[in-house]
């Protein structure tokens, strides 16, 4: 039965960004689909653990097992111990979602290079230690799942965003070698492209937050539920033959002139 | 509602052209489980009455209709026929399509009728569908539209112009279905990448997909879970775009399936 192939029971995932909007939503949506889910956070801050907590409790509350964690997504050592507490408490690692989105926006001439550094670690470092700590237990057992969320910017460029942009374009080219390197493990390794949502950040700009609506096909913003959905079918059996790609959820934003 | 949930197309009916053979049956037959009504539509009757079995074996209902969908009226003549027996069409799959006369050769060789033919089978036909389903799904202001293109669609080949023409026309006749449409109407492509139909000659010419990253060609049943997945509400926000399905074919493209030497870096 086909529809069977996208059930997650039985499976682990661990999330990192749980307090982001979209991680929180895919962590919810993996639980949705059965699988057990460990979310972490992308910094040591009280608002993020807040937020991981809260979305630990989602879990709880879906009847699946879980933990929230706290750590520094650019801290190799924080990342490692996340991926072990998964397999240590949940007893395996199946999935592996990243949404690691700090926004950032200056002109490139301000930028310091302690800035520029911070915003490719928060964006683009971090993911590649969860993949390296996730595929470690994942090449071993030769299966596994890797899910990257990123941005509509890192496909178009944006005036003032040099540094996020980069980044984010850079784990959609992460994605695609890791793809390659690990196509023949039994580990597939995916981007979901996010249209805009309203997660704060670029959009706490309300004349920038109303120029989208405007420009966007849908003429709204996306809700992070229409998002994550694309997540459980990348994690599933039922995206086996499908790696290296991104998934984009834009509501048309790329399709426009 | 869980996300599972969202994957249920109950109630809703779907048209798959090309649905005879192949991933134009593989499509109808997981729509149908996922709880969809069919059309089964393709040129050869027989093909379309043995989908329709595998459709009804489901519990589904399916309506068989015979149609070219390069006429223009025939493909007018299906979509009224569904709607007739059905009152409603929330898919369409413009899945018929593949290689025509003519397919491999060089500029200079390809006569005007292919050139045409090769256009109509691989872009026209999906116009003409999707054209005669739009004012239905308009009313209703509800609709998925889902185009089968091809990596070729994306990349280019040697010796490959009438294919490749068509099927990179069909990602940008999709978008500005987007454009258009949205957000009453999602309309999104498959690129799928090699699948022999289990054809044994054509899995040999192909080495078995042993140059696909993957290591191992697609089988059809692979795409019915996508077609759910561009046929549900868990895409409601998803417009204008091409999910390839390729074991990794297009991730790449300078060592398909080599690895890089390992190069350290100066003076480590």
């Amino acid at each position: 039965m086909t529809l069977e192939q996208f059930s997650l029971a039985g499976k682990v995932a661990v999330v990192i960004g749980a307090a982001n909007p979209l991680g929180r939503a895919a962590a919810v949506s993996l639980a949705e689909a059965g699988a057990d889910v460990g979310v972490a956070t992308t910094t040591r801050s009280q608002r993020e653990e807040v937020a991981a907590n809260s979305c630990a409790n989602e879990i709880w509350a879906l009847d699946r097992k879980g933990f929230a964690q706290a750590i520094d997504a650019a801290d190799e050592r924080d990342v490692d111990s996340l991926v072990e507490r998964a397999i240590s408490e949940l007893g395996r690692l199946d999935i592996l979602a990243n949404a690691l989105d700090l926004h950032f926006a200056k002109p490139a001439l301000d930028i310091s290079l302690a800035e520029w550094r911070r915003v490719i670690d928060a964006n683009l470092t971090g993911v590649f230690l969860a993949c390296r700590a996730a595929g470690r237990e994942m090449l071993r057992r030769e299966s596994g799942r890797v899910v990257n969320l990123s941005s509509v910017l890192a496909e178009r460029g944006m005036a003032n965003g040099s540094a996020y942009c980069a980044a984010q374009a850079g784990v959609l080219n992460l994605t695609r070698a890791l793809a390659l390197e690990w196509a023949r493990s039994g580990v597939t390794v995916n981007a979901v492209g996010a249209g805009w949502i309203d997660a704060g950040g670029f959009l706490a700009d309300e004349n920038m937050k109303r120029q989208l609506e405007r420009y966007l096909p849908y003429k709204r913003l996306a809700e992070p539920e229409e998002i994550s959905g694309a997540v459980v079918y990348l994690a599933s059996d039922a995206a086996a033959y499908l790696t290296g790609q991104v998934v984009w959820i834009e509501g048309g934003a790329l399709s426009h002139v | 509602m869980t996300v599972l949930d969202k994957l249920r197309l109950n109630g809703r009916v779907a048209i798959v052209t090309g649905a005879g053979r192949g991933l134009g049956r593989a499509m109808a037959v997981a729509l149908a489980e996922a709880g969809a009504d069919i059309v089964a539509t393709a040129r050869t009757e027989s093909q379309i009455e043995e989908t329709a079995g595998l459709v009804r074996e489901t519990g589904r209902r399916c309506l068989a209709v015979r149609c070219d969908v390069t006429d223009s009226e025939s493909g007018k003549a299906m979509v009224d026929r569904a709607f007739g027996e059905f009152g409603r069409i929330d898919i369409l799959v413009n899945n018929a399509g593949g290689a025509t006369d003519g397919f491999g050769n060089s500029l200079e060789a390809i006569t005007d009728e292919q050139w045409r033919v090769g256009i109509a089978t691989n872009l026209t036909g999906a116009m003409y569908c999707s054209r005669a389903v739009i004012p239905h799904m308009l009313e209703r202001g509800s609709g998925k539209i889902i185009n089968v293109t091809s990596g070729f669609g994306l990349r280019a080949g040697r010796n490959n112009f009438i294919y490749t023409s068509a099927k990179a026309g069909l990602i940008n006749f999709t978008r500005s279905l987007t454009m258009t449409y949205a957000p009453a109407i999602q309309a999104n492509l498959i690129a799928p990448g090699l699948f022999p139909h289990g054809d044994p000659a054509i899995e040999e010419w192909w080495k078995h997909g042993m140059f696909v990253p993957m290591g191992r060609l697609g089988r059809d049943e692979e795409l019915g879970p996508l077609c759910i997945f561009l046929a549900s509400d868990l895409t409601s926000y998803m417009n204008g775009q091409v999910i390839v399905l390729d074991g990794g074919g297009l991730a790449g493209g300078e060592l398909p399936t080599g690895f890089a030497p390992v190069v350290e870096l100066p003076g480590a």
